[in-house]
């Protein structure tokens, strides 16, 4: 599959998702810049829904320059930054209102509320939490704690009709984690197609 | 929401996960004790059930005794849901305790037993006279400094609760305690006389410092008493379970 056909792909399997799916976007690292224009452009925006984009990965400004670069349109996104804090990477200059900080990965329950205080914010009908990555949470937590984080964050946004999108990476999971995730999402989306 | 038949009525404290731990809310004319150590949130929380109850039309009383009430209002949290006109119309009203002693001609470093008759009985008249059906006192530990004994203590905290329960009215007495306390008040009087105590603290996680919020007691109805972690947000305290895999068993 070449990776313009990545994004269309995770378009076509999310829109055939359910409402208030929780879904595994398990990717090749690769196919990074693919899943967030599948994800955050085509998806998002055919949905005209409100995104709160959870990052433990990069920083929320390089996200947003990589947004900007794929010419993505960032109005809409909504960040929980858990990493820009812990690396003093994160000003106060530059902060806005579409970005909260969580002052490390390890403060699950602060991620679960900072989207909860996203999630009343937002007046779009329809809202997108994604998670990037269950694999950079998973170098600061525990399974049995990040399991029961994405018990009760899933089962408390899918009570809400929100959908929730779990990123992960293929060449860094672990069975643990693949368990894990596959217990709380409905659906299973694959980039690495490539050997398929 | 649970509600089960025969259940006392409601003092909904507007603070959404607060309410579910408490099935519904505070009963209606508890005096609740809000108490914890320093920067666990205890003002903010009680400040926004005085706001939610003055939207919902219920007249709300702040009586602060530490700090001045202007001040206190210009560090608080803006908070999304908070309207000036509260104030203009009187649903929410502040009045700081250290005019009221001036005006009672309190000026002693410790009141006589008549003094705390006194205050009580002037508490309760303001109470009457606004209609109060919400009431803070922040704090109750910075009153009790001037009682000095325990018995002066407790029968300050009981004839206010009485004279507050008589009238309907639903206060939360917030308290001071240290970190380290093994009791839930300064004086180890405050907590055996309250309705309910609500414990805000500030827990120690790998190096992480969580705020958090647990329900000791709570007379009148079925609680949690599971500790949560709060964050105080423009739209409020928000809550969340305290997960229990990072916990260190404190």
């Amino acid at each position: 599959m070449s990776d313009k056909r990545v994004a269309q792909n995770i378009f076509d399997e999310l829109m055939e998702a359910p409402p208030s799916s929780a879904v595994s976007l398990q990717m090749s690292i690769d196919h990074y810049l693919e899943v967030l224009r599948g994800v955050l452009d085509l998806f998002a925006s055919k949905k005209e829904a409100d995104v709160i984009y959870v990052t433990s990965t990069i920083s929320f400004d390089a996200i947003k320059r990589v947004l900007e670069a794929l010419d993505i349109e960032t109005s809409r996104v909504f960040f929980v930054d858990c990493i820009s804090h812990m690396t003093m990477g994160a000003s106060s200059g530059e902060m806005d209102e579409h970005t909260t900080l969580v002052e490390s990965p390890t403060m699950l329950e602060n991620v679960m509320l900072k989207v909860e205080y996203l999630i009343r914010l937002s007046e779009a009908a329809e809202k997108i939490v994604v998670i990037d990555s269950i694999n950079s949470l998973a170098i600061h937590n525990n399974n049995w704690i990040l399991s029961e984080f994405l018990h009760i964050l899933v089962s408390g946004l899918r009570a809400r009709n929100v959908y929730t999108i779990i990123l992960s990476v293929e060449e860094h999971s672990t069975p643990e984690i693949n368990t894990m995730v596959s217990l709380v999402c409905d659906q299973g989306i694959r980039t690495n197609l490539k050997e398929e | 929401m649970v509600h089960r038949s025969g259940d006392r009525e409601r003092c909904g404290t507007g603070i959404d996960g607060f309410d579910t731990v408490l099935y519904g809310g505070i009963p209606r004319a508890n005096t609740v004790l809000l108490t914890g150590s320093c920067g666990t949130g205890k003002t903010s929380l009680a400040l926004e059930f005085l706001i939610h109850g003055a939207l919902k039309g219920e007249n709300s009383l702040f009586i602060s005794v530490t700090e001045n009430s202007e001040k206190m209002l210009a560090n608080i949290i803006p908070y999304n849901f908070f309207e000036e006109s509260l104030i203009k119309s009187g649903k929410l009203v502040f009045v700081d305790l250290p005019v009221m002693y001036e005006r009672l001609g309190m000026t002693k470093a410790e009141l006589t037993m008549e003094e705390i008759d006194l205050l009580v009985a002037a508490i309760a008249s303001l109470v009457r006279e606004l209609d109060t059906k919400r009431l803070v006192i922040d704090s109750i530990t910075s009153v009790c400094y001037k009682l000095k004994t325990s018995e002066k203590i407790r029968d300050f905290i009981l004839k206010l609760s009485k004279a507050l329960t008589d009238v309907g009215c639903t206060s939360i007495l917030v308290s001071e305690m240290s970190a380290q306390a093994s009791s839930y008040s300064m004086f180890g009087v405050e907590e055996a006389i309250s309705d309910g105590i609500v414990l805000m603290a500030n827990m120690e996680r790998r190096g992480d410092l969580l705020r958090t919020l647990q329900v000791i007691k709570m007379r009148g109805t079925m609680h949690s008493r599971a500790k949560y972690v709060l964050d105080l947000t423009p739209e409020g305290v928000l809550l969340a379970p305290l997960l229990k895999g990072g916990s260190t068993g404190t």
